[in-house]
């Protein structure tokens, strides 16, 4: 028994040994990546991994991907025994004002890799890297990027003379059309209410000057009742009642875009990650096209503007073994060449500008980027990220509610505004300072 | 020749190994379990207790907070109490379904009914369906696309054009009823049916005699004597009701709004979603009290007499 447990303990200690020997001296530096394993899978970042480790013989990268990858990590940041990278659905702000990750910023003000001429920021699409900025640091940097356009099939539209919208008159006309057509004007994930939120944001854009639309960014009081915002409300709770499909609110995400993609909806409002999550289910011939959120007849914000940003977020623990070598790697994946393979093999966005210039794109995809082309800037909202108890408390609750009818659009702007003044007297609740419009 | 030591009690010094050796062979048996129990149940349990009082996102510095996340929980506008409302809705509502209805299938069989074998199994299938499975199995059948059962019976049969949407946040609570009743009964008609099994005979025919009626030998005779197993299984719905996750999680995939959280989703989505530990914690300290508590009561609501045959 003492030997058997002896034996035991040797191995033990061997193998974390092992663990513990991430470098080995005759190979150079070993760079732990995790990576969320999603729709986008980890070919892609595999081969950079590769091809990154023939470009620098001295280091040698550990990249792994799972499902699951949150809880992998957890016990390792608690234990100060994190990779050097990962990419995860982490609470990063959480980690930030916990001092737990590494700043990119002198990464970002050297020059790209394989662009001399300009710095890894400004290769970058502007706005992309004001979600995670703390202190006059960056501490995240986004692997794709996306927006919210609405979806449609070309070959439905042809078929009955529709024409895409413009401005939000021409959109419930449409929707009339649709309806008297016997189709659904609008699928909609409804047991996810949250997927309103980006058309509701989007909507109250285009009534408002930036100035004013990122007074809800800057958690000020007032932002949810403002007259403006209560009218995009009223917008939007007119779309669901009149154009929502029957049973909508009832149903995920997958079964109300399978509704879409069957012909019993016309349209649907999503990301750019939609044909990806459909792409076993679109039968042949489905010509997926989309257009951005109509402009609102006087309205005074940029009319041009789409909500998007980046997504699938990289950034670098402090207390990891090489975090100024794992940034490297970071930003060789965010370059023009990594960036170009992305877009090819993932049919999505990379947030490096122009990378997807001279690539063959399917046609949905084409269609989001002249979308994307022919809007003046990209603008998001970080609270999902920094108040995850308001985006399913008040948030939730109240787009439920104001989908439904059940509440007016002022009822729902003043609770949005007291659960936002529950976050602003909660001591336990980190608020960053106002940041007013990025540049 | 018999010796008067023969018949005497034994020494207490001779007693003393024999109480040892006793001592020893229990705890030789039970100590692995207590041991595997104490490491896996009491020892997070006493850990969740301190994370209770301290403010704790799980991946900073833990800093002391005492009573204030217990505070917190139990201020107005907190979604504790409405989610304890939830739980004692799952508890009585489809708790009365399923007593009433454990109790007839039960009852029926014990009588004697034509196809009782084929009941005892088409009413237990169910407990023996996983919960995620069960509540995969009710979120199709209440779907409101194509493949919606029922929905698709509501159009055919009765021309109700607009689909129901059973599964929406506000209907969520009362569309589960259905499925935990569903879910649940066989077990409890199972339980019930050992019970009645037990009774013997005679004191069927001695009221038969009588002149009791069904009804009559149901109330008088069944009900007193199978009431310790009565008792139990109410005591079982509690605790089930109670820490109602799986079927309200998975229904609400995966996100339960302040409409249709329980404690447990609750708890669950203060520490893991939103990295409150603190306040997670302290929500499953409180639900630990009222667990212990309603149990409790139950059992004391549910005292009598205890009656031998």
């Amino acid at each position: 028994m003492r030997k058997s447990f002896s034996i035991l303990l040797l191995l033990g200690l061997v193998c974390a040994s092992c663990r513990l020997q991430r470098d080995d001296p005759g190979r150079g530096i070993t760079l732990e990546v995790a990576v969320f394993e999603g729709g986008y899978g980890i070919e892609w970042h595999k081969q950079m991994a590769r091809q990154y480790e023939r470009l620098h013989p001295g280091i040698h990268i550990d990249l792994w991907g799972d499902p699951r990858v949150d809880e992998k990590l957890k016990p390792r940041i608690l234990r100060r025994n994190p990779p050097d990278l990962a990419s995860c659905g982490l609470p990063v702000w959480k980690l930030i004002v916990a001092g737990k990750l590494y700043p990119l910023d002198a990464a970002l003000d050297y020059p790209a890799y394989g662009q001399p001429n300009i710095t890894w920021r400004q290769s970058l699409v502007k706005g992309v890297l004001s979600d995670y900025q703390y202190q006059g640091h960056t501490y995240a940097v986004p692997t794709n990027l996306g927006c919210w356009v609405c979806w449609y099939d070309r070959r439905m539209f042809r078929k009955h003379g529709w024409q895409v919208p413009r401005t939000w008159g021409e959109f419930t006309h449409l929707c009339d059309q649709i309806k008297a057509a016997g189709i659904a004007p609008l699928a909609f994930q409804g047991k996810y209410p949250y997927y309103a939120w980006a058309t509701l944001l989007s909507l109250y854009e285009r009534l408002v000057p930036f100035e004013r639309w990122y007074r809800m960014e800057d958690f000020l009081p007032g932002a949810y009742t403002d007259p403006e915002f209560i009218h995009a409300a009223r917008l939007v709770q007119e779309m669901a009642t009149r154009y929502f499909e029957p049973g909508a609110l009832a149903m995920t995400h997958t079964e109300s875009q399978l509704e879409w993609v069957h012909g019993s909806a016309a349209m649907v409002f999503c990301g750019l990650w939609l044909e990806n999550e459909m792409k076993n289910a679109i039968p042949p011939g489905f010509e997926m096209a989309c257009f951005p959120v109509p402009v609102v007849e006087g309205g005074h914000g940029d009319p041009h503007a789409i909500y998007g940003g980046g997504g699938e977020m990289f950034f670098a623990f402090s207390d990891a073994p090489h975090p100024k070598e794992a940034v490297d790697f970071l930003k060789y994946l965010l370059s023009m060449d990594p960036a170009r393979a992305y877009t090819r093999q993932l049919d999505t966005l990379s947030p490096v500008r122009n990378s997807e210039r001279g690539i063959s794109l399917s046609p949905d995809l084409q269609s989001a980027v002249d979308v994307m082309h022919a809007s003046s800037r990209l603008f998001s909202d970080r609270i999902d990220t920094l108040f995850p108890e308001f985006t399913r408390g008040a948030e939730q609750v109240g787009l439920a509610d104001l989908l439904a009818g059940k509440i007016t659009p002022e009822q729902f702007g003043k609770e949005l505004e007291a659960g936002m003044e529950d976050i602003r007297r909660d001591p336990d609740i980190y608020k960053p300072p106002p940041q007013g419009v990025p540049q | 020749m018999i010796k008067r030591n023969d018949f005497q009690r034994p020494t207490p010094n001779a007693q003393r190994p024999k109480r040892r050796e006793q001592k020893l062979f229990i705890l030789t048996f039970l100590g692995p379990a207590l041991a595997l129990y104490a490491l896996f149940v009491l020892l997070p349990a006493v850990n969740a207790c301190r994370y209770s009082l301290l403010r704790w996102d799980g991946l900073g510095t833990a800093t002391w907070a005492g009573l204030h996340n217990f505070g917190r929980l139990l201020r107005s506008g907190s979604d504790y109490l409405p989610a304890i409302q939830h739980n004692l809705f799952l508890t009585f509502v489809p708790g009365v379904f399923i007593l009433t209805l454990a109790l007839f299938f039960a009852y029926s069989i014990h009588q004697g009914v034509r196809g009782a074998r084929l009941f005892r199994i088409t009413f237990f299938f169910p407990n023996i369906i996983s919960s995620v499975a069960t509540a995969l199995l009710w979120i199709f059948l209440y779907s409101t696309s194509g493949v919606g059962l029922l929905n698709n019976l509501l159009k055919r049969l009765f021309h109700v054009s607009q689909p129901i949407a059973f599964t929406e946040t506000h209907n969520l609570l009362w569309a589960m009823v259905p499925m935990i009743v569903w879910a649940a009964t066989g077990f409890y008609m199972v339980l019930f049916l050992a019970a009645m099994e037990n009774i013997p005979e005679t004191y069927y025919e001695a009221a038969r005699l009588d002149g009791a009626s069904s009804s009559h030998l149901f109330r008088y005779v069944t009900l007193p004597l199978i009431w310790d197993v009565l008792a139990t299984g109410v005591v079982f719905l509690v605790i089930g009701g109670l820490k109602m996750f799986d079927g309200v999680w998975i229904m609400e995939n995966g996100r339960p709004s302040p409409e249709t959280h329980t404690l447990s989703t609750l708890m669950y989505s203060r520490v893991f979603e939103e990295y409150n530990v603190g306040h997670g914690t302290a929500i499953a300290v409180l639900q630990f009290v009222l667990v212990l508590l309603a149990s409790l009561i139950s059992m004391r609501l549910m005292r009598r007499e205890r009656l031998e045959y």
